[in-house]
This record gives structure tokens, C-alpha cells and sequence, in this order.
């Protein structure tokens, strides 16, 4: 199992009810993780939203190693 | 040009008057500012209070990298930018762009970009607070807050993206009567696509301003058909080296019309003319074959930023 440090932002944290939480889930993808983290919530689809792993965008079939910080955004509304 | 740069993520008032000192230069000749404030109103709703989520830690070098492209493609001398985070009070600034340039074109022109693109890439959430107490996070301008879809207007394709091609260099275009360029082409599952700039990675990304050919479409269906036709069943859909290869739309439809493809907003410009190199790559007639029914493909501009999927990779 690795650990996963997580953050949501905007829309994506209001559905999953918080800002961040940490937790253990076997080896996947950036991918599969917002999967299995909005799955439950009818969130299930990543379109229009990004993945971010250690304060860097990556692509969502980003390989997620022990005790990284993953960040789920839905799209960004500046200006 | 060496040109300076500064982007800051500020969760206080904004100081015009300092940010516009520091874009003083001798050799300026023009200086363009944006001052985005706070309305009371957005879609109707009575706007009481206002709030932005930033995530900081990449937002600041977002920022910065997307001043550093727009002072690169531009003739300018400095571009500022300051974006509010938490909350604003209405009549406010909540983001604040100023560019110094030797002619007022350029400050123009880069203020206009940086801003559209602050809107779509800089990782800042905005939530409105409504007169009857409710609030919402709001997507940016007509976009969906959930998935950046378009909620109404442009049309949206219906369409399968099979491929997508990026090359770091130019083969054929500028190398007539020359041998080829051998820059390879990458086929990769995902591209971010950049307003008024292109695809990140590709050799066409921030090429001019304005420019026609920011991503090129191409019909899967022309590609299995030039296959059969030049008795090459195995020709890379790269050899064609367009960028983004789709089924299930009639390309020739959308020149000179916006459309919306994975929540990403395009303009068709014109059509992909093949060109004689067609004929060496792939095979005699080949160029021919592609002239008519819009078979090349099409140009497009960029218009809302996102990232584009190959189907069955999400």
C-alpha cells in the first residue's frame, strides 16, 4: 500500500466534503485515484478537471509513488 | 529581449501606483494596464461577496511561466500581473495586468493574452456569495464550473480523437527544394492545448499571435483511405503530421465556425492544404488525393485552453 497525501480545490472539494486527507491505496494512476475517490460521489468523470502530483501538473496516467501530495482541481475561473 | 517579468498571488488590496513605477523603462513608448474588478452582478444574480480559492503553490509558478511565453512571443519590455486570492469586496481589483513595450501594439496585444490566459490556466477557484445567501462556485466565463464544458452557444462535436501528434521541429514547411527535416513525431495520449498558442510541446506553440494553424484536425477515415490507396496498410497516421486525428466529424464544415471539442473551444480557419511533400512521404498521388473534399484537414484556433484525451485513455 502507498501513502497518498490529497488535496481538492474549488467544486471537486465541496463534493468530497474537505481539503485534503491522506490515504492508503495500492500503486495506481493519478487517474485511478480520482476514480476511486469521486466514484462514490457521481463524480466519477476527470473531463475538464486536472491532476497535479508534488506542486507540478501531470498528465492523469502520472504513476503515483509512496507519499506523494496529489492535488484533484476542476477547471480553474480566474480574472 | 530581456524582458522583466514579475507575477504575484497577493491576498490583500492591490497598489496600482507601485505596479505601474516598476514598469518604468527609458525605451518605453507604451504602457497598457487591466484593472479586473469585483461587479455586483454575473449572470443575472446580485453579486453580494466574492472569494478565490488559490492553490499557491502552483499558481505562482503558472503565473510566472505564462508572463515568461507571453513576454517571449511579444516585443515587450515587462509584464506584471497580480491575481487576488481569498476574499474581495465587490468594486475591487481582482487581478491586475500591466505590460510596458516600445510600441503600443505589442502592449496591447500581450495584456489581452496574458489576461484570457490567467482566466484558464492559473489554478484559482472563484466562489460568488448571491444576495439570497447562496453561493457557487462558478466556472470561468460561460465554461461549466464541473467539467469546463460549454454550458450554451458554440456547438459541440461529436467526435472520437484517435490520435494526437506533436513534433518539436518542422519536416516540410520552409524546406522546399532542401532535403526534409527529421524532427520525429510523438504520439502521445494527452496534450494541453493553450489559448491563441497551440499545444505545449509542439512546434507550433506561441508561432505568432493570432496564428491560423494552432492545431491541425485530420479524418481517420482519409487516413485509412490514402492507406488503401497507396497499397500501405501499414502508414503511420504521423506521416501526415497533423496534430489531432478524429472520426465521426466532416472537417470541412467547422472553417471559419467555433466549435467545442473535450470542453475546449476551437475556431476553424481554413483548410490543411496538402503540400508535394505528401507525394515523397507517402506515396505518388498522395497530394492530389488529399486536394479536394477538405481531405488534409483543417487549421484551428485555440480559444479556451484545456487538455485534450485520446479516447479510451480516461
Amino acid at each position: 500500500m502507498n501513502t497518498y497525501h490529497l488535496h481538492y480545490f474549488g467544486l471537486l472539494a465541496d463534493r468530497r466534503g474537505s481539503r485534503e486527507e491522506t490515504l492508503q491505496h495500492p500503486p495506481c494512476t493519478a487517474l485511478e485515484l480520482f476514480h476511486h475517490v469521486f466514484s462514490a460521489s457521481g463524480e466519477a468523470s476527470s473531463a475538464g478537471n486536472r491532476a497535479a502530483v508534488n506542486d507540478a501538473f501531470v498528465p492523469w496516467d502520472h504513476v503515483l509513488a509512496d507519499g506523494d501530495r496529489i492535488a484533484f482541481m476542476p477547471p480553474m475561473s480566474g480574472g | 529581449m530581456n524582458a522583466l517579468v514579475r507575477f504575484e498571488l497577493r491576498d490583500s488590496a492591490l497598489e496600482v501606483p507601485a505596479l505601474l513605477a516598476e514598469l518604468a523603462h527609458p525605451a518605453a513608448g507604451a504602457v497598457v494596464s487591466f484593472d479586473g474588478r469585483i461587479r455586483n452582478h454575473n449572470e443575472g444574480h446580485h453579486v453580494v461577496a466574492l472569494e478565490y480559492q488559490a492553490y499557491a503553490a502552483l499558481a505562482v509558478p503558472t503565473g510566472r511561466q505564462i508572463l515568461e511565453e507571453e513576454a517571449a512571443r511579444h516585443e515587450v519590455l515587462g509584464i506584471v500581473a497580480v491575481h487576488r486570492c481569498g476574499p474581495v469586496g465587490i468594486g475591487e481589483s481582482a487581478v491586475w495586468v500591466g505590460v510596458a513595450a516600445e510600441h503600443r501594439q505589442a502592449a496591447f496585444r500581450a495584456a489581452e493574452a496574458v489576461m484570457e490566459r490567467l482566466k484558464y490556466e492559473l489554478p484559482v477557484w472563484k466562489k460568488e456569495t448571491y444576495g439570497n445567501g447562496s453561493s457557487e462556485w462558478v466556472g470561468p466565463d460561460r465554461l461549466h464550473p464541473a467539467t469546463g464544458a460549454v454550458r450554451e452557444g458554440d456547438p459541440e462535436w461529436k467526435a472520437r480523437l484517435e490520435q494526437i501528434w506533436i513534433s518539436a521541429g518542422n519536416d516540410f514547411r520552409g524546406h522546399h527544394g532542401r532535403q526534409r527535416g527529421d524532427h520525429g513525431i510523438l504520439a502521445v495520449a494527452e496534450a494541453e492545448c493553450v489559448a491563441g498558442m497551440g499545444i505545449r510541446g509542439d512546434r507550433y506553440f506561441g508561432y505568432k499571435p493570432d496564428f491560423k494553424g494552432q492545431v491541425t484536425f485530420m479524418d481517420a477515415e482519409v487516413i485509412e483511405a490514402v492507406r488503401k490507396h497507396s497499397a500501405r496498410p501499414e502508414l503511420s497516421g504521423g506521416e501526415f503530421r497533423r496534430n489531432l486525428i478524429v472520426r465521426g466529424v466532416r472537417l470541412g464544415d467547422w472553417i471559419g465556425r467555433r466549435f467545442v471539442f473535450q470542453g475546449i473551444t476551437f475556431e476553424g480557419t481554413e483548410e490543411c492544404k496538402p503540400c508535394d511533400w505528401m507525394d515523397q512521404a507517402v506515396a505518388p498521388g498522395t497530394e492530389e488525393f488529399l486536394k479536394s473534399a477538405c481531405r488534409g484537414g483543417i487549421r484551428a484556433r485555440i480559444l479556451t485552453g484545456g487538455v485534450l484525451r485520446v479516447a479510451g485513455s480516461c
